[in-house]
């Protein structure tokens, strides 16, 4: 695969980037959530009780905001990568507050494919691994349900014949 | 045989070769009930309820106290509590605790709902002998016994003497750890113990209990002069809290020992209840040394850990023990640490500090800031105001994680962190050199993988429960 990850720490490795489905599927729930704030918006001119200036403002500002996350949504998802090295798995994200996590496979205690409403109408799920400590971060959505399968699976093997005591 | 009344030497021994210890009485089969006096502790123990029902009913019923209040004493005084210890008596009659034929604690109770309790020792957790506040006014103590899988349930022997219950908690481990021989109870080399002055000390020269008490002096004082009573409550509410902590754990920590045995570090505090913990050397994951500001007149310095959880325990932590040592100089905390990390050496470390660049990140603590690593663990430095080095052996590295905010980016800064179990500690090397950061990153995962490959150190007793949860 050709190495679009966006990311700032290195790896030897190639990462394998997640799929552009979770673009759009992240696109579509900050939608979902701008109901709300149009609805807001709406019930804010139809009361009448402030100035039409209030209004106004803060649907100049939810637009804003609006395309700034739209094209946010973009580059984050481009910056979701994961490299699977010989005694561990790397995964990396984040734009602004970027993030690397490398975790043994000998520690991985359980390894966890969801998907949300929105996440199976696209076709992606998101794999989760989990280890003793709480802060272990090492999420990658975005996978392909067969990608996401054969990823847990692969986990799941080398976890158990590497795993360790606590 | 006697089946009641003075102890019989020929059901004792099991033909096994010790006692089973006890003053209770014993009958024809060497089953033992717990001590007599049991009632009356039960029954003496409900009192205070009684008190606090009659304070609760004296504030609301004001003035009329007269016959009803009467009734209401007797009630509380002595119906209750006549009760409760007619009800333990009946539970005394029926509660029966012996090692049976295969090797296993026995114990059978119920007055109406008859109950087997079977505890296997090769699955033993551990055996705890505490004192409730009223037991300990009669010398009495209880056992508990947890065993691995039973999430939660524990089974309570309530009362023996003090020494039964530490002589059959020796037994018990004795035989748990496969030595069947009788046994006194592990000796115990003590290390250390907490002056009551010095503790109660330094839990009011904390940082947060030293600014939430400046901080209400200070609302008094100004409450004083506008003449407001607005600013009094608010006092009293920030002044309180602070107060209310610092009793607190005066009562949990008070007379903390720390002692060395066989089976571990063992720990026992507390005014109200004195609690023993064992700390395994295996099982502790992260210890971090914190020095307050206005503790570093006095040298002392506090040290928390992060233990990991036994197998059948929650992950809520409610049993986990997160202070090795309250209060401590440097030398006690090294001293103590050095029985949970034996190859450690804190003061020996190379520190590699972060560069001078994170001045402009962090202006506080960023001469503080740094890391460093041995054969055996990685420690982190941060804290101007209140210093802390945490340290992590590189068999308990769970993962490792590299994160860049949007400042330390603009400076070529990123962090670096060694998870751990859920605990107090974090391990966390603050505005590094990012390519360094990177590198300690990757070097920490390889020397993790080295050092669980050698690890031997979970295996300290001879038998490890099955169900080792990772």
């Amino acid at each position: 695969m050709t190495d679009k990850v966006n990311t700032a720490f290195t790896s030897e490795d190639p990462w394998t980037p997640v799929s552009p489905k979770l673009v759009t599927a992240r696109r579509i729930t900050l939608a979902l959530a701008y109901v709300l704030v149009v609805a807001g918006i709406v019930i804010l001119v139809v009361a009448d009780r402030v100035p039409t200036w209030v209004p106004v403002a803060v649907a100049v500002a939810a637009v804003v905001v609006f395309e700034w996350l739209w094209w946010l949504i973009g580059r984050r998802v481009r910056s979701f990568g994961y490299s699977e090295r010989g005694d561990d798995l790397l995964v990396t994200s984040g734009i602004m507050f970027r993030r690397l996590v490398i975790v043994p496979y000998g520690r991985m205690q359980l390894v966890d494919v969801k998907a949300g409403p929105i996440d199976r109408w696209f076709g992606i799920t998101t794999v989760q691994l989990h280890t003793a400590a709480a802060t272990t971060d090492a999420s990658i959505p975005g996978l392909l349900p067969d990608v996401a399968a054969d990823l847990r699976d692969r986990l799941a093997r080398r976890g158990e014949q590497r795993s360790a005591g606590l | 045989m006697p089946a009641s009344g003075s102890p019989s030497s020929i059901g004792d021994d099991f033909g096994l070769g010790f006692q089973l210890p006890g003053t209770g009485t014993v009958d024809e089969q060497g089953r033992r009930r717990v001590h007599p006096i049991t009632p009356l502790v039960h029954g003496a123990s409900a009192m205070p309820i009684g008190i606090f029902i009659v304070i609760v009913m004296g504030i609301g019923s004001g003035a009329a106290f007269g016959l009803a209040g009467a009734a209401l004493f007797v009630v509380a005084f002595v119906v209750l509590p006549v009760v409760v210890a007619g009800w333990s008596y009946l539970v005394w009659r029926n509660l029966w605790y012996w090692f049976d034929a295969d090797g296993d604690f026995r114990v059978d109770s119920g007055v109406v709902t008859k109950q087997e309790r079977r505890v296997q020792l090769s699955r033993l957790q551990s055996v705890d002998v505490a004192q409730p506040l009223i037991a300990r006014l009669f010398s009495m103590a209880e056992l508990t016994v947890e065993v691995a899988g039973a999430e939660g349930s524990k089974l309570k022997l309530q009362f023996l003497t003090l020494e039964d219950a530490r002589a059959l908690r020796a037994t018990i481990l004795a035989r748990a750890a496969g030595l069947r021989h009788d046994t006194t109870e592990a000796p115990e080399a003590a290390i250390t113990a907490v002056a009551p002055r010095d503790l109660a000390v330094s839990l009011l020269l904390r940082s947060s209990t030293a600014f939430l008490l400046l901080l209400s002096i200070a609302i008094l004082t100004v409450s004083f002069l506008t003449g407001g009573i607005g600013g009094l409550l608010v006092a009293l509410v920030t002044g309180g809290i602070p107060i209310l902590m610092v009793v607190s754990e005066f009562i949990k920590y008070f007379n903390f020992t720390v002692s060395e045995s066989p089976d571990g570090l063992r720990l026992r505090f507390g005014l109200a209840k004195t609690e023993a913990r064992t700390v395994p050397p295996g099982r502790v994951q992260a210890i971090e040394y914190v020095e307050p500001l206005l503790w570093r007149r006095q040298g002392w310095v506090r040290v928390r850990v992060n233990i990991a959880g036994m197998g059948g325990q929650d992950r809520q932590g409610n049993k986990e023990e997160t202070l090795l040592l309250p209060v401590g100089t440097m030398d006690v905390a090294h001293a103590v640490v050095a029985r949970v990390f034996p190859d450690v050496d804190v003061e020996a470390l190379e520190w590699r500090p972060a560069p001078r660049r994170s001045r402009r990140r962090s202006f506080i603590q960023w001469s503080r800031l740094a890391v460093a690593w041995d054969d055996t663990v990685l420690a982190a430095r941060s804290g101007r105001v209140t210093r802390r080095v945490s340290v992590i052996p590189h068999a308990r590295t769970q993962s490792v994680r590299l994160t860049q905010g949007p400042w330390e980016r603009s400076l070529q800064l990123a962090s670096m962190h060694v998870d751990t179990t859920p605990g107090p500690v974090k391990v966390s090397a603050l505005h590094l050199d990012a390519s360094f950061a990177d590198q300690v990153a990757h070097e920490q995962v390889t020397r993790a993988l080295h050092a669980r490959a050698a690890d031997r150190s979970t295996r300290w007793a001879a038998d490890e429960p099955p169900d080792d949860q990772a």
